[in-house]
């Protein structure tokens, strides 16, 4: 058995809140036919940055939740109310929380600790402390969202998104929850930049979040939701790095092994994790070289469009179920998009070793 | 679904580092709470914590989570006896939630003093969660599938159960999974915030109790699959038989008032070890001591194996709660209670509550004969966690 084997696992929601793409998998679809790059805000940090702008949650943040909640946690709940929407889900059957984020809610953190160096004990404010924890996101979305099986929030450098969606899909897979919903989240913080830029990260900075509703497929079709597509190989594994570093090693067994749990020889195209983080790309470049060799195929990322951050990995995987529906794969800066067809590699490796693998397939 | 078996166990507490120091302690039942040194409690109600007396030595670059952490996985490690080849491929989870907070404090603190923030590079690396699994896998050449889990007061407890469901499902044949906290300024000054330190050390189930004691530590085990463990010939000390993992949906610092998802996740954790509530000796309780916590955690015991249906007892009450840690402390403590034959004691616990419908152990550990028991871990979220163990 692997993360994959069991029931099979289908997407049924998508739901995307970033600079470029506000909506369900409809809203998706029609920016990846036409894509354009987020506004950039210039640098964050020392590094170019992709921001949302501030009238992005208008109208899926309830008042309440936009008075009383921080920012990033209003990302969350929007992507993820979008998704739950879409899938037409019902959370009282049981619905279980994946969330993949690198930073959690870095701005309240910090405004915690600005309080009591500004004031002493009486500046501490104790709506703030919650959210020093990382899954203050996760318990927000679980009220909103009326998430009551497993929830789990996930912390690793650059693939956080990747990973909770193929830990939501070895959930299912395995028969402990019927439907999960997965994806990352994560908010751009100018103290964040200035910790990235010490810890020599190079990407694309961006913001965001993006979520999906996974489901059994059996139960799926049953209750006769649309499928988006199929999760038929998530493999996640590490390969020797120091903490933060880029590792040597390029021999993986993750991509073969997702290969193979999903029956197919090679991928017809790929979504990779490369953010401009130049030293990072190159080693998940050539970590995939050796895996794939000449049957490597075409490659985008979208990060450079959207800025990385832990939606990412989600965002990916919604974008390939949409290239698998429509053969259509865009190039990452630009130009002409390419035909594809057979099934998708969704790749990520991280600073300090982390990879994940995930084959997507049509409905 | 494959059977799950603990073959190593390695914990560092303020009962100070090693497995057998934790269960000496435990089994005295003596409360670790003293004045607080690592933090200036200056202006605050609540001055004691449960500090590890002394950290184990190590690289000064690393924080004193990783320190903690590594000193309990290598334990682990070693009391398993697993060799390097072995370890290639095996699992590592790991639950956080402060990671190497506290020596970024310091950098940030000086930072806004305006001072020079000596040491600024391995403060930052090691400042998130998944820092102290990336030094694990570096460290101990860990190669197998890896993440970390923040599920605030509960990861410890998850850690051990992603572990678990990762050999269950024929992912990986071994894991490494346990859970880690050092002191932070921001935990300590957050809970006084709340009002929900007690000023004097702990007592869960007491009808005078005022709240928590803050704590610090580190445990992991290393788990694996029945046959795997079995053709090696390896010391069995008990099977993770089960977990059931919910979550309230209702507040975000408060538990659900009738402990309805407590009580799922320990109904989930009988179904998945197929035995009745009847089989369980004893629950290792989650047990807080603020007033909160200890009732409804009590009402979803109630729920689950009916009214004195079970012994009860809080670990907390010698070695505070020691957060993100906590669950795979408690978990220790559990097996060796199924080991021994000796439930451990609530510390400080004088007056009992009339509301706790159990008997709580108070402050004399207790010989029984147990074949299974559970650990309960709750956490801010409303996230649940019930781990159920079967003796050996």
């Amino acid at each position: 058995m692997s993360q994959s084997a069991g029931r099979g696992v289908v997407i049924t929601g998508v739901g995307v809140v970033n600079a470029t793409v506000v909506g369900d998998s409809g809203a998706l679809a029609a920016w990846l036919a036409q894509p354009v790059a987020g506004v950039r805000t210039g640098a964050v940090g020392a590094r170019p940055a992709v921001r949302l702008p501030g009238d992005t949650l208008g109208g899926l943040i309830e008042p309440g939740e936009a008075r009383r909640l921080a920012r990033v946690c209003q990302l969350t709940i929007a992507a993820a109310r979008l998704a739950v929407a879409e899938a037409g889900v019902d959370p009282a059957r049981g619905l279980g929380l994946v969330v993949g984020s690198e930073m959690g809610d870095f701005t309240s953190t910090i405004a915690f600790a600005d309080g009591y160096l500004a004031r002493g004990p009486a500046g501490l404010s104790a709506l703030l402390f919650p959210s020093t924890v990382m899954n203050t996101m996760a318990a927000t979305t679980a009220i909103a969202v009326a998430s009551r099986e497993l929830s789990l929030t996930i912390n690793v450098p650059t693939v956080a998104g990747e990973l909770a969606v193929a830990r939501a899909a070895a959930a299912v897979a395995s028969g402990r929850v019927d439907a999960v919903l997965a994806g990352g989240v994560d908010e751009l913080d100018p103290l964040v930049a200035e910790l990235l830029d010490a810890l020599g990260d190079e990407g694309v900075r961006g913001e965001g979040a993006a979520f999906l509703v996974l489901e059994a497929e059996t139960a799926a079709r049953a209750r006769g939701a649309t499928v988006l597509g199929r999760l038929t190989g998530t493999v996640w594994r590490s390969l020797p790095a120091r903490p933060w570093g880029v590792g040597r090693r390029i021999a993986s067994r993750a991509v073969e092994e997702a290969l193979r749990h999903a029956g197919r020889p090679a991928p017809g195209w790929m979504y990779v994790s490369a953010s401009g983080d130049g030293r990072r790309d190159a080693w998940e470049a050539r970590v995939l070289s050796a895996a794939l060799g000449a049957r490597r195929p075409p490659a985008v990322s979208l990060a450079e469009l959207v800025g990385h951050h832990a939606g990412l990995g989600a965002l990916h995987v919604a974008a390939a179920a949409w290239t698998a529906r429509s053969g259509v794969l865009q190039a990452s800066a630009g130009g002409a998009p390419a035909r594809v067809s057979g099934c998708g590699l969704v790749h990520g490796l991280a600073r300090g070793g982390s990879q994940v693998a995930l084959v997507v397939e049509p409905p | 679904m494959r059977r799950v078996l603990v073959t190593g166990l390695g914990a560092v507490s303020p009962f100070g580092a090693g497995v057998k120091a934790f269960w000496a302690g435990l089994a005295a039942g003596t409360c670790a709470i003293r004045p607080l040194t690592l933090i200036d409690p200056e202006g605050f109600r609540c001055r004691i914590a449960a500090e590890v007396p002394e950290v184990p030595e190590g690289s000064p670059r690393r924080s004193r989570a990783d320190r903690l952490a590594l000193s309990a996985a290598v334990e682990a490690l070693e009391d398993a006896g697993l060799g390097t080849g072995e370890r290639a491929d095996a699992a590592l989870v790991v639950g956080a939630v402060g990671g190497g907070m506290f020596e970024a404090e310091s950098w940030y603190w000086a930072r806004a003093r305006g001072e020079r923030a000596p040491g600024w590079a391995p403060a930052l690396r090691s400042m998130l969660p998944a820092a102290t699994a990336e030094t694990l896998a570096h460290r101990l050449a860990l190669g197998g599938p890896r993440h970390t889990v923040v599920t605030a007061c509960s990861s410890g407890a998850v850690a051990l159960a992603e572990a678990a469901a990762l050999i269950a499902d024929g992912v990986v044949d071994r894991a490494v999974a346990g859970g880690v906290d050092a002191m932070t300024r921001l935990c300590f000054m957050g809970f006084n915030t709340l009002k929900l330190l007690d000023p004097e050390p702990c007592r869960p189930f007491d009808r005078e109790r005022r709240g928590m004691s803050i704590g610090e530590g580190a445990a992991f085990v290393v788990l694996e699959a029945a046959e795997q463990a079995r053709a090696r010939g390896a010391r069995v000390y008990a099977e993770l038989a089960g977990h059931g993992m919910t979550t309230d949906a209702h507040h975000v610092t408060a538990p659900e008032p009738e402990g309805e998802g407590m009580a799922r996740a320990m109904g989930a954790a009988l179904a998945a070890a197929g035995v009745t509530s009847r089989a369980v000796g004893y629950v290792n309780a989650h047990g807080t001591a603020t007033p909160q916590n200890d009732r409804i955690e009590a009402r979803a015991i109630t729920r689950v194996f009916g009214p004195g249906g079970v012994i009860v007892s809080s670990n907390k009450s010698m070695i505070g709660h020691t957060m993100a840690a906590a669950g795979s402390l408690e978990a220790v403590a559990t097996i060796l209670a199924l080991t021994h034959e000796l439930v451990p004691p609530t510390a400080n616990l004088t007056t009992p509550d009339p509301d706790v419908d159990f008997d709580c152990v108070p402050r004399l550990a207790r010989e029984v004969a147990l074949e299974h028991a559970v650990s309960n871990s709750f956490g801010f979220g409303g996230q649940n966690i019930t781990l159920l163990f079967r003796r050996a």
